[in-house]
Order: C-alpha cells, then structure tokens, then sequence
C-alpha cells in the first residue's frame, strides 16, 4: 500500500496521530498542526510507523492449492517440506521464509483433507513461531482449535488464515518488516514449488495459466523484500529473486476491460474483463529450475 | 541531546498510539471478513491525512470471489475506496454504494488491480485506514 500525495505527510502524521489518540476522527485535521510541528517530520517517523512505505498483497498459498486440488494433481506429501528443519533452522532469515514454507504447506495438506500432516504442520509453525516471538499468533489455544476442528477443511483454512493475518499485524506493528515479507516470500515460492514440481503441472493450461499470472505479485514481493531488508540479511534471496524476475519477463499477457455488473442487493460486484497470459515453454521449464532452486536455498 | 532523547520518545509514543488506533480498526474491521470467506493471511494499513490515498497492488485470481473489506475511525463508512484496473477504469467505488465498508468481486478472469482508498472528507479529516481481503473457496 502506497500513500499519496506524500508531501507535508510526516508533518501530518504527527497532528493527525495525536489528534486521533485524543478522541478520533474528526473533522478538524489541520487545527492541531501547529502543536505538533515540534515533533521530528523527517521521514523516520513514517518508517517507525510503517507508513509510507510500500505494502503489496501477495496471493494467499491457499488459492494456489486450492487451484493445484482443482487441476486433480496427485497429493504428493513428501514435496512438502520436512518438519524436523524447524528444529535445525537458525537465524532470521531462514527461519522467517521457513514459516512461510510451512504456512503454504498447511495450505496444501488442508485442501488435500491430509488432516494429521496438517496438525503436525501446526505444531512446526507453532515451534517455529516461537523462536520468532510469534507466539501471539501462533500458541497452544489455537492448537487446541485446530485439534478440535481437524475434519472442518474450511475451519482449519480459516484459522490459520486468521492466525498468519494477526502474525502479519503483529509484525508490522512492531516494525519488522523485514520478517512479514520474507514469510510471505518462503510462501509464494512453496506455493510455485508445489505447483511447478508435478510434471503434470505443465500439461494443465488452468495452472500454466496460474504460474504466470504470478508476475505482478512477483515484482511486488522483489519490491518488498528489498524495501524491508534494511540490514541486507537477504540478500542472495533477493538476487535469486531477481533472477527469477527476469524469467518471468517472457511472460505475456493481454488484458481487455469489459463493463463490471454491479447487485447491490446482494453486495457484489460481477468484474468481466478478460485477459490471457502466455509463457513460452522453454521459459516455464527455466522458471521451474529456477523455482526450485530458490525454494532448496530457503530450506538449506 | 535532550531534543533527541525527547524527538526519540515522542516517535515512540506515536508509534503505539498508532498501533492502539489502527488495532482497534482492524478488530472492528475482521467481523466483515465473515466465516465463509478464507483470510489472506496479511494485514494492510496506511495512516491517511486530508485528502491523501492509500493505494495497494493486487492480482484478483479468476474464477474467485472476493470480500474487500475497508474501515477506519469509530465506526463504518468512513473510508472511501475504488478498484480500478491496468487502464484506469473504475471497476467498483464504494462511494457508490454509501461507503459500504465491504463488498464483494466476483472475478471472472484474473486480472491485475489497484485499490485506492482515502478518508471521507465529510466525516474524517485524519485516521488509520485499514483493509482486510479475504475469498472464498
């Protein structure tokens, strides 16, 4: 997410902070200016507060395993990643991107109805949760409901939907930024792993389809995570990125609008522009090496 | 050195009033994202003075119905957003629609969007913006 205009906007996060802390949203936004142009307005306060910066919405891994169950692809347990790495796996970095991993694994093993791998894969991201002083997010209450609620596909894509959105908050919140994308990156690249390393995969246009149409969101992530690695921890991940980048530059795609049909009634909005994505198959086997090669890096 | 330790408290201070503002937005703002609908797992937020807009990115997948939820300040309707498309149609404003701080896209064909969202001029001058995307299976 991007804020604009940005000019005089440090100076009015200051007034308008303030202002909101002593009783909301008001109208009258600008009178207490004056008062808090004592407070520092250079850009530091929008990077303690995370605004200003960049926020990009990366796919949800549950939308690609959801597309991965509809293309009918064999459920293949052992593509997910072992369990035990959470226990070895040390230092920022790693550790974020592989609960990232786990997250889009959870996602996969739920929609394939593997319920015990998916209570196993909870406890992996509750440990690992842990050494990220996650735990307000992932802890045993939520154990417990996905334990009671282990039959429920929809209950258990729920919770974690819910818990990987406070971890997010959390996060953000407390600015590190760094951690929230490269969990979102170890997921996005599980997701395109899981995706791409059923041969299959590629005789299937609907998923075809769906890797390219992974473009957008894989300049945002490259965006995210160079934006957020201040302290240049991530920084093979993000060349590798790059490099995928690169590849998916052959990626083609067209887009043509179409008039959107609105039902008030029941709240929806019918979008109905049409677009087509083509990837020429010496670039998707390049993307699938390259995709691989990233997700084994993560999981070194 | 005085001025920094005060300037450094103060950024402190705002910080977590920031936090408490926007939490409790986006706690009120999570009862949108209904049982039927799957979050997607990522908080997103801007803090918005005068007429300033937030903006996001986003792919909306075919074939995939979606609820945008939108929230700040004490109660709904006060943030205004529009979806719009790579050539600056406007696929849906909820301004339209009084404000209504969510609504669901229903996509046929994947397509790539931007979502712009600012405060109501008539009922906020400043405040945290809060979105929240969930889908449904």
């Amino acid at each position: 997410m991007r804020v604009k205009p940005s000019s005089a906007f440090a100076l009015a996060l200051g007034s308008g902070l303030l202002m909101a802390s002593c009783g909301g949203s008001g109208n009258s936004s600008t009178d207490n200016a004056a008062d808090t142009l004592a407070v520092d307005t250079t850009p530091k306060e929008t990077e303690v507060l995370n605004v200003g910066g960049k926020l990009f919405s990366i796919p949800s891994p549950v939308q690609t395993a959801l597309a991965i169950r509809k293309a009918g692809l064999k459920y293949q347990k052992d593509m997910t990643a072992p369990l035990e790495k959470g226990d070895a796996t040390v230092g920022k970095v790693a550790q974020s991107a592989l609960l990232g991993i786990y997250g889009a694994d959870m996602a996969y093993v739920t929609v394939h109805k593997d319920g015990q791998r998916a209570m196993a894969t909870m406890q992996a991201i509750e440990k690992l949760g842990g050494k990220l002083e996650l735990t307000n997010s992932f802890d045993k209450a939520l154990l417990d409901r996905f334990k009671s609620n282990l039959g429920s596909e929809d209950s258990l894509l729920q919770f974690s939907g819910v818990a990987f959105r406070a971890a997010d908050q959390y996060l953000k919140d407390n600015q590190r930024d760094d951690v929230s994308a490269l969990v979102l990156a170890g997921g996005w690249i599980e997701s395109l792993y899981l995706t791409v390393s059923d041969p299959a995969a590629a005789k299937d246009q609907a998923l075809v389809n769906r890797i390219g149409e992974q473009k957008t969101s894989l300049n945002a992530l490259v965006e995210l995570l160079e934006a957020s690695d201040k302290e240049k921890a991530a920084t093979a991940l993000v060349t590798s990125m790059k490099e995928l980048q690169k590849l998916f530059s052959g990626v083609n795609s067209t887009y043509t609008f179409q008039e959107p049909v609105t039902d008030a009634a029941k709240k929806t909005t019918f979008i109905n522009s049409t677009s087509t994505v083509t990837i020429p198959a010496d670039q998707l086997t390049a993307i699938v090496a390259k995709v691989t090669a990233i997700r084994n890096m993560m999981l070194a | 050195m005085r001025r920094t330790l005060l300037l450094l408290s103060l950024s402190a201070s705002i910080a977590t009033q920031a936090q408490e503002l926007c939490g409790t937005i986006a706690d009120r703002c999570e009862k949108h994202i209904t049982a039927q609908y799957i979050p997607d797992g990522q908080f997103y937020r801007a803090l918005l003075q005068g007429d300033e807009q937030a903006e996001f990115n986003m792919t909306l997948f075919g074939g995939t119905t979606y609820r945008v939820a939108a929230c700040s300040g004490e109660s709904d309707g006060i943030l205004v957003f529009n979806v719009v498309d790579k050539d600056n149609n406007v696929l849906f404003s909820n301004k339209d629609q009084g404000n209504a701080p969510y609504w669901d896209l229903s996509v046929t064909n994947t397509i790539d969007v931007r979502i712009e969202a600012g405060l109501d001029p008539t009922k906020a001058g400043s405040g945290c913006a809060v979105m929240l995307i969930g889908f449904k299976k």
